[in-house]
C-alpha cells in the first residue's frame, strides 16, 4: 500500500459535488482530509491518499477529469 | 512508497556549534519538529519553519559583530539554519545596492536602490543564497546527494554548489526544455534527468523521489533551511542603507517565499533592535500576467488561489501554484503593499529601460520588478521621497531569448569612413 499526499484545488462548480466520497467508491483508495478551506467560490483541501499506487493514479486522473487541480502537497516544486 | 512522515534521514547530525536553531515550527497549528530534513507538520501538512532561539541570538549579535564578519552573505550567520561554520558557497552574497538615480528620474522616484544579484556568485542569480544555506546545512544532516527540479536558475546554482561541495547532484527537467538551458547545467556535471511528461508530471514524481529517496531535495525536504537565505537580502539591503529599512520594497514573486523572507529578514533586525522599527514599510509583489495568481487573488480580495497554467517569458517567476503565495498575500495585505502583474512587452521594456539607465542587464524576472515599479510609482502609490528598493534577482545573460525581435538592428555601415559619416554620424 502507498500512501501519498495532495493538494487540491476545487473551482467553483465543483463546490458543493462530493467528489472525494466519489473516488473512495469508485476506485480503491481512502482519502484521508488533513487541512481544508472550502467557500461558496472555490476551496482547496489537502490529503493523504492511500491505496495501491495504480488505483492512486486512477482516482487522481479522474479527479482532474472533473476539473479539479491536483498538485503534490508542495505545489509547484519545478522552479526557473 | 514510504510514509513521507518518515522522511528519508541519512545520518544523526555531527557536533553542534553554533546551535541557535530550537527546532522546526508548523507554520500553522504550532507544533514543534526536530531539526531534520522535513518540511511538512505530520498532523495538519501545514509548512514547517525554522526556529530560532532569538534570545540567544541577541546576546551575541551586534552591528559591529555582523560588521567584522566575511564579505558575504555569512556575516549575518547567526541568523541562517546552520550548526557549524559554512563551508560552501562562501562567496554568495553582499551583492551591491545600486543607488539608481537616472532610474529614479525616469520612475519619477528621488530615493531609489536596486538590490544587484545579477552579480551574485557564483550562478548570477538570487538562488546563490538559498541554495549556499540548502548545501551547507545538508552536509550537517549527513546528506551526500542533492537533487532539485527545475529549468533555469535554481538547476543552476544547485549543480554549481554540488560540484564544488563534491557531493552527487540530480536535477529533473521536462523532457522538451530548450538545449541552451540544459547545457548551462550540464557543463557541472551532474546526473540531468529528462522527465517524458509535462510540468505536473515533473512535480508529482519528484514529491515521490523526495519522500523515497535519501536525497536532499532543496526545495521540499530541505525547504525549510532553503528558503532561510532569502532573509539575507533583507539583511544586506538593511545594513547596505546604513542601517535602515526602506519604506517601500518591490520583490518578485515566483512561489513568495522570497517576498515574505525579505519581511522576515526585516522583522528580525528590527526585533533585535539592529534597526529602528519601520511600521511602514510596505512588501509590494511583481508578477508576470501570464503567471500571476497571487496578483489574481488580491486583485479578486481573495486568500484563495486558482492555479494558473504558465505562459509567459518570465520562465523564473512561472510557478503555477505557488507553495508560499498564501503567506505572500497575508505579508503584502499586513504591510499594506500592493501586487501589480506585467505584460511580457512589458517586461522586456523593463528589461531595457533598467539596463539604458543603469547599467544593468536584468534576467526577464528583473523586468518584471521594473515594470511593477513603474506602475506604483505612476499610481502614486511610491511617493517620490520614498526610501525604495527593487530587488533584481538574476542576470539577463541567461535570458538572452526574451529579446528577440525586440531590440532595434545594429546599424550596417561599409568599412570606409565615407560611409560611417553618412550613416552613423553625418556632421
Amino acid at each position: 500500500m502507498t500512501k501519498l499526499r495532495f493538494h487540491m484545488t476545487f473551482p467553483e462548480e465543483r463546490v458543493k459535488e462530493p467528489i472525494l466520497y466519489e473516488i473512495s467508491q469508485k476506485f480503491r483508495v481512502i482519502p484521508n482530509i488533513r487541512r481544508a478551506d472550502v467557500s461558496d467560490r472555490s476551496g482547496w483541501v489537502e490529503l493523504e491518499m492511500e491505496g495501491e499506487l495504480k488505483e492512486i493514479e486512477r482516482a487522481v486522473q479522474y479527479l482532474r477529469q472533473r476539473g479539479i487541480h491536483v498538485d503534490p502537497l508542495e505545489k509547484t516544486i519545478l522552479e526557473g | 512508497m514510504n510514509n513521507p512522515s518518515a522522511s528519508p534521514q541519512p545520518s544523526p547530525e555531527g557536533k553542534k556549534g553554533l546551535s541557535l536553531m530550537k527546532g522546526l515550527k508548523c507554520r500553522e497549528c504550532g507544533r514543534i519538529y526536530d531539526l531534520a530534513a522535513i518540511h511538512v507538520c505530520d498532523f495538519c501538512f501545514g509548512p514547517l519553519e525554522v526556529d530560532y532561539d532569538y534570545e540567544a541570538i541577541g546576546k551575541i549579535l551586534s552591528r559591529g559583530e555582523i560588521e567584522k564578519g566575511p564579505n558575504s552573505l555569512w556575516r549575518y550567520k547567526y541568523l541562517l539554519p546552520i550548526k557549524e561554520e559554512p563551508t560552501i558557497g562562501l562567496h554568495a552574497g553582499m551583492t551591491p545596492l545600486v543607488r539608481a538615480d537616472r532610474l529614479g528620474k525616469a520612475l519619477g522616484l528621488k530615493n531609489l536602490y536596486i538590490k544587484n544579484d545579477t552579480v551574485n556568485h557564483p550562478t548570477l542569480s538570487f538562488k546563490d543564497r538559498v541554495v549556499a544555506v540548502a548545501i551547507n546545512r545538508a552536509r550537517e544532516l549527513g546528506f551526500r546527494t542533492v537533487a532539485c527540479a527545475s529549468t533555469g536558475n535554481l538547476a543552476n546554482s544547485v549543480s554549481a554548489h554540488a560540484a564544488s561541495a563534491g557531493m552527487d547532484c540530480y536535477v529533473f527537467i521536462p523532457h522538451d526544455l530548450e538545449a541552451g538551458k540544459v547545457l548551462g547545467n550540464l557543463i557541472y556535471r551532474p546526473t540531468v534527468v529528462s522527465v517524458k511528461g509535462n510540468y505536473d508530471d515533473v512535480n508529482r514524481l519528484c514529491s515521490e523521489i523526495g519522500a523515497e529517496y535519501p536525497w536532499a531535495f532543496v526545495n521540499i525536504n530541505i525547504r525549510p533551511y532553503y528558503a532561510e537565505g532569502s532573509k539575507t537580502m533583507a539583511f544586506e539591503t538593511a545594513e547596505q542603507l546604513g542601517w535602515r529599512v526602506p519604506d517601500q520594497v518591490v520583490v518578485p514573486i515566483a512561489s513568495g517565499s522570497l517576498l515574505t523572507k525579505i519581511w522576515k529578514g526585516f522583522q528580525e533586525f528590527s526585533s533585535l533592535g539592529l534597526v529602528k522599527r519601520h511600521p511602514e514599510l510596505r512588501v509590494n509583489g511583481a508578477q508576470a500576467e501570464g503567471c500571476s495568481p497571487v496578483y489574481q487573488a488580491f486583485a479578486a480580495g481573495r486568500t484563495q488561489f486558482i492555479p494558473v497554467k504558465p505562459k509567459t517569458i518570465a520562465k523564473s517567476l512561472a510557478i503555477g501554484n505557488p507553495a508560499d503565495g498564501y503567506y505572500a498575500l497575508d505579508v503584502i495585505g499586513k504591510s499594506r503593499g500592493q501586487v501589480e502583474a506585467a505584460s511580457d512587452p512589458e517586461i522586456v521594456n523593463g528589461m531595457v529601460l533598467l539596463a539604458e539607465t543603469e547599467g544593468i542587464f536584468a534576467e526577464t524576472a528583473g523586468g518584471v520588478t521594473v515594470a511593477c515599479l513603474k506602475k506604483r510609482a505612476e499610481k502614486g502609490a511610491i511617493r517620490p521621497d520614498d526610501l525604495t528598493v527593487a530587488y533584481i534577482t538574476g542576470n539577463g545573460l541567461k535570458t538572452m531569448e526574451a529579446l528577440t525581435g525586440y531590440l532595434p538592428e545594429p546599424v550596417g555601415i561599409d568599412p570606409n569612413l565615407a560611409s560611417f559619416q553618412k550613416i552613423v554620424h553625418p556632421s
